[in-house]
């Protein structure tokens, strides 16, 4: 799974974001206080102007103290009237249609059906939620200004941020319900999608005999089931695990039947709906000559998100995961990666790329023997590295310790003060490295992890779709804002233009990271300028251009330009950034804190977005 | 001098007092006894509407400047041809529209400030409702909005759909309605706060004589209980009917205002009615009158129709625009 950006700690998030949304609040009020009064200048002079925008001001805070709740459930429950008797209901007859042929597309034998189905759900559920809600909020307003029906309403004591607040929230409340019906439905239909069983039988199995001539066990494949089959190696008493296929896997397990013949049965599949909880580190790199570097080798992928390791050089990759309690671990740490592979040559595709990893006492050096591994491209590769490891210190010599005796750090200023629950908390590094010549594994930070336990599948797909909720959210604030001023057509496309540059803001802030750091590979081929100039004259973002004084005064251009798109991006909403899908498609658990931040940011925008909703339906004559 | 003879049954009527009986004339009788205070109930000064386009440019003036009040009580006609600023003057004094100079007040507030429509009702010209509600929930969505507890809008609710004759159409949704029914619920929705002004636009447009009369008798009702009413219309008989005063606009212009009865007088010319008197009799009652006085005699001043004024004043500022017609008719 791609995670950028570590997820920061909600308690250390919410100082600075707040701030910084004050200052973004009170930035935009004073613009649109301009514009309110350059555009009534125009009509009544400046100074009606100013005493309009006072007015109004005054009037809406005065408005915000005296909202009444049985006229905004009124608002509320007239929207959700219009909606059902509008026959909204038709979105979940669509969905049923999607759920009935989504068996005839997506594939079960895929490198992980799991992912393949959870994505799709969500997918499907985020879009048809949002636009339902979306066409809904856009039109409902403009309808009723057309149809006048508005002025029966705006003729009572009614404050338009009730009118506005009553339909975001009777919008929302179908979203919702439609959220709920959906996400039940994808539900059932994930599980009962990736549910199967395969079959075992003493036929399937050969005996695998000791050294000594005894049973040790038994060896075999199971039944063809789902596109996939699995190795199992089982122990003399015929109880074991596949091996991982799809990936899952399954427990074996050995019964006698009632005519005394040996039954073997296969479990459920394991590994598909998982929520890992991962407990993630800080990666560095050494490169082919050992030496510390800040970066992995670029292999020329245009996205920087993974470095890459050479093979058989003394080039790691360096994860230090700090945390680190015996009382969560008992059993040794359980480490889990996703690993890039880059091959230079075909090798032997058959065989895979081999690599190790280490684990390493950051203070003292010892580390453990290596662990080999086989790269396995697309799903987890995990290495359980035990209590009792063979270690060898720097000044030689092998012997065996337990892991957090001898390689977990709780002694070093980093590690800072022990818990008070005893035992104290320490850090530890793991190694990387690829052991193939000219191969390259890539890696990013978040790739490489401990497993720090496993929370409840249903949980997070209820997350999940709490993150399409909030996506479904800002949809119809923004959609009942724009349909305030805008007709029903004009304010969807004009909901979707927002939603459309709230995606890129990333990339933006990536720009302006590149511009600041003078890194061009952060965002290769320049600001809007000199990417046009690049386009027209098919030049590759990837060559530097020839300073002429022209391309300088482009590039002068783009600088000047960058501070104020980054800023205007960073006030649009990015429904990308809310969306959680990929957390749970990738089988990780959502983390609270970003439940809790999501939650406050979709708030944010929601709050201001109704408030000039209400702003721009008092200042338009609605029976003009 | 005139006497009127309505198919040989002459009727009396003494200092504007309807003698005969019947529903409409008890309800005339009891809308002049409550009368109206001297109490301002709505003001414009200098109000007036210009609509402009994108940019600003003057696209259409729909009112010249306007000064009007009118007092509690009072039922007030506002006549004038289509296009004549009728509706834009209710619109402006309800504040779905904005006024480009002066202002308009209502119950001493602003006619944009929200509060002052607690005291209101509207109808408009169309009804402009939700057709996907029905009757009952028409008037609890309206009742929600005056912020009534549950039990008030019931009751109302009910109230109001018996007295608009819906009662066993209250769960059709309006879109099934008639035009005739969903006027009907569109005045009960206006009264749902029992209003002390109500706007009416065009109240009886698309009604049947039936329902024209039991709209005029509502109107003469709601003065009868002390309610401020002001229609704008451009049927002259139902402005006629239950008015005490109008003004006549014409193209976005003031051209008359004043007391119906007062504006419909013909100063110079003398009417005496009677009733019950054979046709032989007239000319002696004409030689009586010009010698005696006698009794249930009336002797008063003759009026034009309403239509015949209204016509003339909007011929009159057709021939010579900007001339106000306010000379006393000779």
């Amino acid at each position: 799974m791609v995670l950028e950006k570590d997820i920061p700690k909600f308690v250390e998030w919410v100082g600075p974001a707040f701030f910084s949304y004050l200052l973004g609040l009170a930035v935009f009020a004073v613009v649109v206080g301009g514009v309110a009064w350059l555009v009534q200048t125009v009509l009544y002079g400046p100074m009606a102007a100013g005493d309009r925008v006072y007015h109004g001001a005054v009037g809406l805070v005065g408005d915000l103290g005296r909202v009444s709740w049985r006229r905004v459930t009124a608002m509320t429950r007239l929207a959700v009237k219009e909606s059902l008797r509008k026959n909204v209901l038709v979105a979940l007859g669509l969905f049923a249609v999607v759920l009935l042929f989504a068996g005839w597309f997506l594939d079960p034998s895929s490198v992980n059906p799991g992912r393949l189905y959870l994505g799709f759900i969500l997918t499907s559920t985020n879009l048809l939620v949002c636009l339902v809600v979306l066409v809904l909020a856009a039109f409902s307003l403009p309808a009723d200004i057309k149809a006048k029906a508005i002025q029966t309403v705006t003729t009572k004591p009614v404050r338009t941020i009730e009118i506005v607040l009553g339909r975001f929230l009777g919008f929302s409340a179908i979203g919702t319900a439609s959220l709920l019906v959906m996400g039940l439905a994808g539900w059932a239909f994930v599980v009962r999608s990736v549910a199967h069983e395969h079959l075992l039988t003493q036929e399937d199995l050969e005996d695998v005999a000791a050294a000594d001539g005894s049973l040790a066990g038994y060896r075999g494949r199971t039944s063809f089931r789902q596109g996939h089959r699995h190795w199992v190696e089982l122990g003399p008493e015929g109880s074991g695990r596949t091996d991982v296929a799809q990936g899952h896997r399954h427990a074996v397990r050995a019964r006698e039947s009632a005519d005394g013949k040996r039954v073997f049965e296969v479990g459920p599949p394991e590994g598909l709906l998982e929520a890992r909880r991962p407990l993630r580190g800080r990666l560095t790199f050494r490169d082919r000559d050992g030496s510390p570097s800040a970066k992995g080798i670029s292999v020329g992928a245009e996205w920087g998100y993974r470095q890459y390791i050479e093979g058989s050089t003394l080039a790691a990759a360096i994860w230090t995961f700090e945390g680190i309690d015996e009382r969560d671990f008992p059993d040794g740490l359980p480490l889990e990666m996703i690993i890039r592979v880059f091959r230079t040559h075909k090798g032997d595709i058959e065989k895979g790329i081999g690599g190790s990893v280490r684990v390493r006492n950051p203070r003292t050096q010892v580390e453990t023997a290596p662990f080999y591994f086989t790269a396995k491209e697309f799903t987890i590769d995990s290495i359980m590295i035990p209590r009792q490891v063979a270690v060898t210190s720097p000044e030689g010599g092998t012997r065996q310790v337990d892991l957090f005796d001898e390689l977990v750090d709780r002694k070093s200023e980093a590690v800072g003060p022990a818990d008070a629950g005893g035992g104290g908390k320490g850090r530890i590094e793991v190694v990387l490295q690829c052991l193939v010549p000219a191969q390259y594994f890539g890696v990013a930070q978040a790739d490489f992890y401990l497993l720090a336990g496993n929370g409840s599948f249903a949980l997070n797909y209820l997350k999940s779709c709490l993150g399409i909720w909030f996506s479904m959210l800002l949809v119809a604030a923004i959609g009942v804002t724009f349909s305030t001023f805008l007709s029903g057509p004009v304010a969807v496309l004009a909901t979707l233009s927002v939603l459309l540059v709230g995606q890129v803001r990333e990339f933006l802030s990536r720009w302006y990271e590149s511009l600041v750091t003078g890194d061009a590979t952060i965002v290769p081929g320049g600001g809007p300028i000199e990417s046009l100039y690049r386009i027209i004259t098919q030049v590759s973002i990837t060559l530097e251009l020839e300073e002429t004084p022209a391309v300088l005064a482009m590039k002068a251009v783009d600088t000047l330009l960058v501070s104020p798109m980054r800023l205007l991006a960073a006030v649009f909403p990015s429904l990308g950034s809310l969306g959680t899908g990929e957390f749970v498609a990738s089988g990780f658990d959502i983390p609270l804190d970003l439940i809790a931040e999501h939650s406050l940011e979709t708030l944010g925008y929601v709050l201001p977005c109704i408030v000039l909703g209400a702003v721009f339906l008092k200042a338009r004559e609605v029976a003009s | 001098m005139r006497v009127s003879d309505r198919g040989g049954a002459p009727e009396l009527e003494t200092e504007g007092l309807l003698v005969n009986p019947g529903t409409e004339k008890n309800l005339v009788a009891a809308a002049n006894a409550a009368g109206s205070s001297s109490e301002i109930v709505v003001e414009t000064r200098n109000l007036s509407k210009v609509y402009r386009d994108f940019w600003g440019r003057s696209k259409k003036v729909a009112l010249k400047p306007l000064d009007l009040q009118i007092r509690r009580g009072e039922i007030f006609g506002l006549l004038g041809p289509n296009g004549s600023g009728k509706t834009t003057t209710l619109k402006l004094l309800l504040g779905l529209i904005f006024p480009s100079t002066g202002e308009a007040v209502v119950f001493g507030r602003d006619a944009t400030e929200v509060s002052k429509n607690e005291r209101i009702g509207y109808l408009p010209e169309e009804s402009y409702l939700y057709k996907f509600l029905d009757a009952e929930e028409t008037l609890d969505f309206y009742g929600r909005l005056f912020d009534m507890p549950p039990e008030e809008r019931r009751r109302r609710a009910t109230a109001l759909i018996e007295m608009v004759g819906l009662t066993r159409d209250r769960k059709r949704q309006l879109k099934e309605y008639s035009k005739g029914m969903t006027r009907r619920i569109g005045v009960a929705q206006a009264l749902i706060n029992d209003p002390e002004l109500i706007l009416l636009d065009e109240p009886t447009s698309g009604l049947d004589p039936i329902g024209t009369r039991e709209m005029k008798d509502l109107i003469l009702d709601l003065k009868a209980r002390g309610k401020t009413v002001i229609m704008s219309s451009h049927l002259l008989a139902d402005v006629e009917d239950v008015c005490d005063r109008i003004a006549v606009l014409h193209q976005g212009e003031l051209k008359e205002l004043g007391r119906v009865e007062d504006l419909l007088r013909v100063t110079d010319t003398t009417q005496v009615r009677a009733r019950g008197l054979p046709p032989a009799a007239l000319e002696e009652l004409r030689e009586v009158c010009r010698k005696f006085g006698g009794t249930e005699i009336e002797v008063g001043n003759p009026t034009i129709t309403l239509e015949d004024l209204f016509l003339e004043v909007v011929r009159d500022a057709d021939a010579r625009p900007g001339r106000r017609a306010s000379q006393p008719r000779s």
